[in-house]
């Protein structure tokens, strides 16, 4: 079955006259796990755009969970996001004015059935943010306060709940030491194990392909870099 | 709604700086409520003040000052007029009653005026309302005193206080008439007008205690109360009267001849038109009152909207937060005009209480040195809605930001280039 499935896809920029990215296909099965290595600059965040329905393609076809994000209209695309996708910035992921929880639970506000797949929200957060050993003092703490690495944590606690089919992380732990680097990929891994999720990882570190079942370089995905 | 929610806990974050905006919205608030309320307060206590008076004469000086000074015990007069004229006006045939009154004396803060029984039987007020008695009458001894309601209430007195009259507005040990003791006899109902604060004496209760004085100090020879009470207490002058007409059409024609008078000059007013004249005066002032007011809520809202634009950059990273969960961009943009709305909300709740607050603490100041009498009421229909156009304008001026912030989050996506 088929969580992602990209077909010559072009995209560029409003004012460009130029591609910024070509893809003529790229296919991505469920309970994947892919990991796209490519340089900052390499288009790596404009194909998570396009995946997440951020932005939608000049040309081509994006279909995500057997959806052609490029039929839809943006407020629909926002929706079929809120419901399916868990997203992981390289930082800065929480929101400084909510709580721990609030911050874990924003994605069951934006969409109902995502909502109803978490059931009980306040245990399934709990429960969440134990496994990802997020001990329960620092639950009342201001965001501002945890680490790096909790705060890391804690987002994939959010883009975690409500079970999503899809997670993606854009260089997750760019900002992480050595140490939770590694505790932050087996957390990472043993929960999308336990969902039999897809999760898309985008990093420029090659060193970390070693956990990934398929490894993709951007630059050999990009045609634009082919042709150059 | 989760929008809501979310603006009410991002402006509380930044509580610090939107507050200063909010203070300074409520300021105006309070400025804009404040002068509405005194325009439209000080003409309703001003017009019921006197009714059913004709005629205000004194001796000639602006009519203004002549009404201010006889009717609402602002200012004071500068010349008195003789008794003889009072007497001779009074005895015209167009003349159906008059009432004399004699100004300068006070008591504890409080005037005192001189006048004579006629006061409480034709001095009338507000919807033509007589003078009512709480306790007790009218003067009738040398001695006697009959007081307003405000200061039977404010210094606590009841029926047969002793009170020692002051000479002149400012009560020093030298300018104490304290050897002529008055008693309260009378208490008088409340009306919403000077005459709550004032304390009523005879025109021979005047002349009495001036009977040692010269020229404002006491003399050497001290005349006793007892010895005073026997004396001829006629009066030679008096501050100014009022008179009543047998006939409305002799208005006119009893006013020209009273102002050319030839005895001593006189002026002779009509209340109503000079009411009229000094509101003239008084609604230019109010019109620029207002437009400052106004220029500082302008100024209040575009405080808010300086914090609002200066971090519209700083939160392009909670924006894209929120993009991945889900949120619409217009969204983004609606949560900054909600804050905005919070914001003004919240200005004009603390201006509302800073205008009623502010009321409270200047009733007594305004009836003391103004004569007016304000009444603290709910708001009216036309402040309802000054209030609502500052809501309207604060989100009018927030569309800036929230356009801004839909526009980046349109631009930026998911990874935000700063």
């Amino acid at each position: 079955m088929t969580a992602i499935h990209l077909h010559n896809v072009q995209f560029r920029w409003a004012a460009q006259m130029q591609n910024t990215l070509y893809i003529p296909e790229l296919s991505v099965q469920r309970g994947d796990k892919v990991f796209i290595q490519g340089h900052s600059g390499s288009g790596k965040t404009t194909l998570l755009n396009l995946i997440a329905g951020i932005h939608c393609p000049q040309q081509g076809k994006v279909q995500v969970l057997d959806t052609d994000l490029t039929v839809l209209s943006a407020m629909q695309r926002d929706r079929f996001r809120a419901q399916h996708l868990g997203i992981i910035f390289q930082q800065f992921n929480l929101l400084p004015y909510l709580s721990l929880l609030e911050n874990v639970q924003l994605p069951c506000q934006f969409s109902s059935q995502r909502k109803a797949k978490a059931g009980n929200i306040m245990q399934t957060s709990l429960h969440l943010l134990d496994e990802l050993q997020i001990a329960r003092s620092m639950l009342h703490k201001p965001v501002n306060t945890l680490s790096v690495g909790q705060q890391q944590r804690v987002a994939v606690a959010r883009a975690l709940i409500g079970q999503p089919e899809i997670i993606i992380a854009d260089e997750p732990t760019s900002a992480l030491d050595t140490e939770n680097r590694q505790r932050f990929l087996d957390l990472l891994f043993s929960e999308i194990e336990q969902r039999a999720s897809t999760l898309i990882f985008v990093s420029h570190d090659p060193s970390l392909a070693t956990h990934f079942s398929t490894h993709i370089q951007l630059a050999e995905l990009n045609a634009i870099t082919l042709s150059v | 709604m989760i929008l809501i929610k979310l603006a009410a806990k991002s402006a509380w974050n930044r509580k610090v700086s939107l507050s200063l905006a909010m203070v300074s919205i409520a300021i105006s608030i309070l400025l804009l409520l404040g002068v509405d309320t005194i325009r439209k307060q000080a003409k309703n206590s001003f017009i019921n003040t006197i009714s059913q008076t004709d005629l205000i004469v004194g001796a000639r000086s602006g009519s203004v000052n002549l009404l201010l000074y006889s009717v609402f015990r602002i200012g004071n007069a500068t010349n008195n007029m003789s008794y003889q004229s009072y007497q001779d006006i009074a005895a015209m045939p167009q003349v159906k009653w008059t009432i004399p009154i004699s100004l300068g004396d006070s008591h504890r803060g409080f005037r005192v005026m001189g006048t004579n029984q006629d006061y409480f039987r034709y001095h009338h007020y507000g919807q033509q309302q007589p003078l009512l008695f709480q306790q007790g009458q009218a003067f009738d001894d040398v001695y006697d005193a009959v007081i307003g309601y405000e200061v039977a209430r404010q210094l606590n007195y009841q029926l047969g206080q002793e009170i020692i009259i002051a000479h002149g507005l400012v009560s020093t040990a030298f300018s104490l008439h304290d050897d002529k003791p008055f008693k309260v006899v009378g208490i008088m109902a409340k009306t919403g007008t000077p005459v709550d604060r004032t304390i009523h004496i005879s025109l021979r209760g005047i002349e009495a205690i001036h009977v040692d004085w010269q020229t404002g100090t006491r003399s050497a020879i001290a005349v006793s109360a007892d010895q005073a009470r026997t004396m001829d207490l006629q009066p030679q002058t008096i501050t100014a009267f009022m008179l009543g007409l047998e006939r409305r059409i002799d208005t006119f024609r009893l006013q020209r001849q009273i102002n050319q008078y030839r005895a001593e000059p006189l002026l002779a007013i009509l209340p109503g038109s000079t009411l009229a004249e000094l509101w003239q005066t008084v609604g230019q002032f109010e019109k620029i009152l207002m437009i400052i007011s106004s220029l500082v809520l302008v100024s209040g809202l575009i405080g808010l909207l300086t914090t609002l634009l200066t971090t519209v950059n700083e939160r392009r990273r909670e924006m894209a937060i929120l993009r991945t969960v889900g949120a619409h961009t217009y969204h983004i943009g609606l949560l900054f005009t909600l804050e905005a709305l919070l914001v003004v909300a919240g200005g004009c709740g603390l201006g509302l209480i800073l205008f009623y607050v502010t009321q409270i603490l200047m009733q007594p100041w305004l009836a003391t040195s103004y004569g007016l009498y304000l009444t603290i009421s709910f708001l009216d229909v036309q402040q309802w809605l000054i209030l609502l156009i500052a809501m309207i304008l604060g989100v009018i001026l927030s569309l800036l930001p929230a356009w801004l912030a839909y526009h980046y989050s349109l631009q930026d996506g998911l990874m935000v280039k700063i």
